[in-house]
């Protein structure tokens, strides 16, 4: 069996150049692979007749960009021309678009084969994937944890070594939160940076489409190719070209970084919070200052967070009623049944739990008492966050609270699955990026992942910070131990 | 009953006349095979997100300034939440807390003189698609769906169906003519709801709201029907809740759709997906000042150049006439002009069923024809004997002329023919001159019958008056 998959994007990209190998030998390693590990239940749908014939007509074409003819995973809310497109829910089983997300146009002008669709929580909404129709993936470092979420497919699929790169989706730490838990790298750009025609919405204000890799280098090669204004996205941003990996390898002496006191309270466990601090004293020791600091209404963010996106989920999701794509209930008696049935048995309950919160919040006098009050607080988060920076370069914090909990754990306590993205969600609420940087494992062997935060488009920064704790850390993160043996 | 005071408030939705929808680039076009004008954004497919028509932003501006609206200059758009299968995302995006233009009017005028009805405000949104309901099944045109729109929305200032009507006609004529929308009622791209309500006192009582009504006219016809109707409820002591009531053309009265519960719940937020729009002090400089010719600065221009009332009207009704004759406006005679083109042109154009460009009429042969005309050179009796070949041939009118045999005649010619005629009839010379004016129609008679019918009567009658006075 070969092991081209192991190596780096860079090597796979020399042996493609010198004809060593051919994109079928890493199609083929791919669905091996996955195949083989079809236990962690990673995809919803496999992409194998089509990725075979895109391998063999790229046999034809000139290697011409590092990622020509790598394979990639897409999470299944990125719409996909001609490939079924769930977002993990019974209402879009059948859903096949004719149309592309623009970052999957992008994809397809590198010639980066897609090999599947991801398992996810269902529209996003959860923590732990678990809220998918299809059932929850595994994580691959212990198959009785979860993924973390919502992008639990996504993230598992990479750290298993099944795909080397994948897209995830992040609203709310959708990204972040299951890379940490799974440890590998996971970027949610600055709101604004990519594209999110074609990501099925659940809070537009929110989301944020990025890339999940096995290292930091990688993470920014893929983000270098899905960023960029589009004119079918009025909220993407009008930015220059630039090369994230540009400051990957340079000096980060006098750096100045600063810790919410809040990330570092008794919110976070013991485990999680040891590994931190030890990463924090890495940080000192190679000329960082790091400050504690408060930053206002950090312990609101999850509160407001609920109210705004579930507000705008509540509108982003009436379409799925049964009239024109989708599920649709069949025979029903009236208009009224059409709707009601199509919703009750297309939907999960997690999602129709959000549609009603959220239909709530909007309705008549709460608009003004929780939505519109929650917006201008968002502001103020924004502005505080914007404050911070003008002093630091980088916020820290863990990226989550706890390593990956049990999967038959009881997860249906709302609030409590809230609380596993409290050291995420501020970061979505003021558009701004972040990635999770894999920093050590627990006493069980589960990763344990550092939150870092820039102010808005200074991703390449964060990629600076994030590389220099990779190459001094050495961590092994393949979870399948040492893979030389 | 004549003592009740009636209230109109008045909703009309214009669609804009943009060559593409709102928020995708497929095509603005009525009239097309259902469907076919469409996209997956026009039908909300999961993931795609709206664009902005720049042109959209520039009509609602035009719309809103032409109506003397104040301008939210930091707008927004808002969605507008409610399942109905004519809305494709169940919900609308429209404008809801920064319409582009509040606090505007129109002046109409009335039996008491002129009456500003205040505009309550004026915003931005998509129209919906068109549902056509056949026995068991209902079909969805989205040909419809993502049209530009914009809602006019005025204050409760009408007191009667007369006002409501001369309100509507003088909307679609600001609307018509500054290009903002072609206004036309049964296209569906002009629609008006009205909310009529009736009261022995200053209180309001309760309004009704009457939809679909097909026609200008029969807005009229609705409102006086709803005040007839809830008068009679009134008087036998009866009261009614607040309803929605559509018309109905074929019985001319209104029917119950339904009533009116509770106040809706749209769950209005602002739309993620459209940021914010500045409308910079020097766009609503240029978008003002690119507005067309308003029909009452039309009214004014013809009005001075001493065309009468009736047909001002008629020329204010054919944009198209008005467009081409402001187009000489202080070159040529436009009383002249203004009387062929509603004239002996129009009857030819109709007889053809043929619009003026079509016809080989240029600019030069019209403003020659109307400047012979006016100097007398030709009469409108030879007018009538050339308009075939002004409007066939490539020759030009001298051309024309030549080619008809038809000889100028001379001042003098016309002077000595009119000179005749007064020497030969003393008697009709001595009544004019003591005051019988009505001789003068029979002089001039006499002078057209010896010129044959080639000299202008205007003229004829200019110089007939002048050698009078001598």
């Amino acid at each position: 069996m070969s092991k081209y998959l192991d190596l780096s994007i860079k090597e796979i990209n020399k042996l493609l150049k010198d004809k060593k190998i051919k994109p079928i030998d890493l199609v083929n390693e791919v669905f091996e692979r996955i195949e083989s590990n079809s236990d962690l239940n990673c995809f919803i749908t496999l992409n194998k007749e089509e990725a075979i014939k895109k391998a063999k007509e790229l046999e034809s074409k000139e290697v011409d960009n590092i990622f020509f003819g790598i394979p990639i995973a897409i999470k299944d809310n990125i719409c996909t021309e001609g490939l079924r497109t769930t977002c993990a829910s019974k209402i879009l089983e059948n859903f096949v678009p004719i149309y592309n997300a623009t970052v999957i146009d992008k994809i397809n002008e590198k010639n980066m084969i897609i090999v599947g669709k991801t398992n996810m929580d269902e529209f996003a909404m959860g923590s732990c994937s678990k809220t998918s129709y299809f059932k929850a993936p595994h994580n691959p470092w212990n198959k009785d944890k979860i993924t973390g979420g919502s992008s639990g497919g996504s993230a598992a699929c990479v750290s298993g070594r099944l795909v080397p790169l994948s897209l995830g989706s992040d609203t709310g730490g959708s990204i972040r939160q299951p890379a940490a838990h799974c440890g590998i790298v996971g970027m949610k750009p600055t709101y604004g940076r990519v594209s999110r025609y074609g990501l099925v919405a659940f809070a537009s204000s929110l989301d944020q489409i990025g890339p999940m890799t096995r290292n930091v280098e990688e993470n920014a090669e893929l983000l270098n190719i899905i960023c960029g204004k589009d004119e079918k996205d009025l909220t993407s941003a009008r930015k220059d070209v630039e090369d994230f990996t540009r400051l990957i390898g340079k000096d980060i002496n006098k750096m100045k970084i600063a810790v919410p006191n809040y990330f570092v309270s008794d919110i976070v466990s013991k485990e999680v919070l040891d590994n931190f601090n030890k990463t924090v004293e890495l940080l000192k020791k190679s000329g960082c200052t790091v400050d504690y600091i408060d930053i206002k209404y950090l312990e609101n963010a999850v509160t407001l967070y609920q109210i705004i996106a579930m507000g705008e989920a509540s509108g982003n999701l009436a379409r799925f009623d049964g009239v024109k794509y989708g599920y649709s209930y069949e025979n029903p008696k009236d208009l009224e049944e059409l709707y009601t049935k199509t919703r009750q048995i297309g939907f999960g309950d997690e999602v129709k739990r959000r549609i009603m919160v959220g239909s709530f919040i909007l309705s008549g006098e709460n608009a003004k008492i929780y939505y519109d009050k929650a917006l201008s607080i968002r502001d103020d988060i924004k502005k505080s966050f914007d404050k911070v920076f003008e002093k630091y370069d980088f916020i820290i914090g863990p990226t989550t609270t706890t390593p990956a909990y049990d999967i038959k754990e009881d997860s249906t306590d709302p609030l409590k699955a809230f609380m596993d993205d409290v050291l995420v969600i501020p970061v979505n609420m003021a558009g701004l990026p972040g990635l999770n940087l894999p920093i050590g494992f627990s006493k069980d062997k589960l990763p344990i992942g550092m939150h870092i935060v820039s102010k808005r488009f200074e991703e390449a920064k964060i990629y600076q910070l994030a590389s220099f704790l990779e190459k001094e850390l050495k961590l092994n993160l393949d979870p399948r131990g040492d893979k030389n043996e | 009953m004549n003592n009740y005071k009636t209230t109109v408030g008045i909703e009309v939705h214009a669609e804009l006349k943009t060559k593409t929808k709102i928020f995708s680039d497929s095509a603005n076009h009525y009239g097309k095979m259902a469907n076919t004008c469409t996209n997956v954004i026009d039908l909300g497919y999961p993931g795609t997100l709206p664009t902005m028509n720049e042109e959209v932003i520039r009509l609602g501006l035009r719309a809103a300034l032409v109506l003397n609206c104040e301008i939210n200059k930091h707008m927004h758009f808002d969605r507008k939440n409610y399942f109905y299968p004519d809305n494709p995302k169940n919900y609308q995006i429209t404008q809801n807390r920064t319409p582009i233009g509040v606090n505007g009017y129109v002046e109409i005028d009335t039996d008491n003189g002129k009456k500003k009805i205040r505009i309550h405000d004026i915003h931005i949104e998509e129209d919906t698609c068109k549902s056509i309901h056949a026995e068991k099944k209902s079909m969805l045109d989205y040909n419809r769906a993502g049209v530009p729109l914009v809602e006019i929305v005025t204050e409760a200032d009408m007191n009667s169906a007369e006002e409501a009507v001369k309100y509507l006609e003088k909307l679609r004529e600001l609307l018509l003519y500054a290009d903002v929308s072609d206004c036309k009622i049964e296209e569906g791209s002009m629609r008006c709801d009205c909310n009529v309500s009736v009261s022995k006192t200053d209180k309001l009582n309760t309004k009704v709201e009457v939809k679909n009504i097909g026609s200008i006219s029969n807005v009229g016809v609705a409102i006086k029907y709803e005040e007839d109707r809830q008068i009679a409820l009134y008087e036998k002591g009866e009261t009614f809740k607040e309803q929605t009531r559509r018309f109905d053309d074929k019985t001319m009265s209104t029917i119950l759709m339904r009533v009116k519960e509770t106040g809706n719940d749209y769950r209005y937020f602002p739309e993620p997906d459209i940021p914010f729009i500045d409308l910079t002090e020097e766009y609503i400089k240029e978008t003002k000042e690119n507005i067309p010719m308003s029909a009452d600065e039309r009214r004014e221009i013809y009005r001075k150049a001493g065309i009468n009332e009736i047909n001002i009207g008629k020329i204010i009704q054919n944009r198209t006439i008005s467009d081409y004759l402001n187009k000489f406006n202080n070159r040529i005679n436009l009383v002249i002009a203004s009387n062929l083109l509603l004239g002996d042109i129009a009857a030819y154009l109709n007889k053809y069923e043929m619009v003026l460009e079509d016809t080989k009429c240029t600019d030069e042969k019209f403003i020659d024809v109307v400047n012979y005309l006016d100097k007398g050179k030709i009469n409108s009796k030879i007018f009538k004997v050339i308009l075939d070949d002004i409007m066939e041939s490539d020759s030009s009118i001298d051309e024309i002329l030549e080619n008809h045999n038809i000889k100028e005649m001379s001042e003098e010619e016309l002077i000595s023919i009119i000179e005749n005629v007064i020497d030969s009839n003393s008697k009709m010379v001595n009544d004019y001159k003591n005051g019988n004016e009505r001789v003068l129609k029979g002089l001039m008679g006499l002078i057209m019958k010896e010129t044959g019918g080639n000299a202008n009567p205007e003229l004829v009658t200019k110089k007939l008056v002048e050698l009078l006075k001598k």
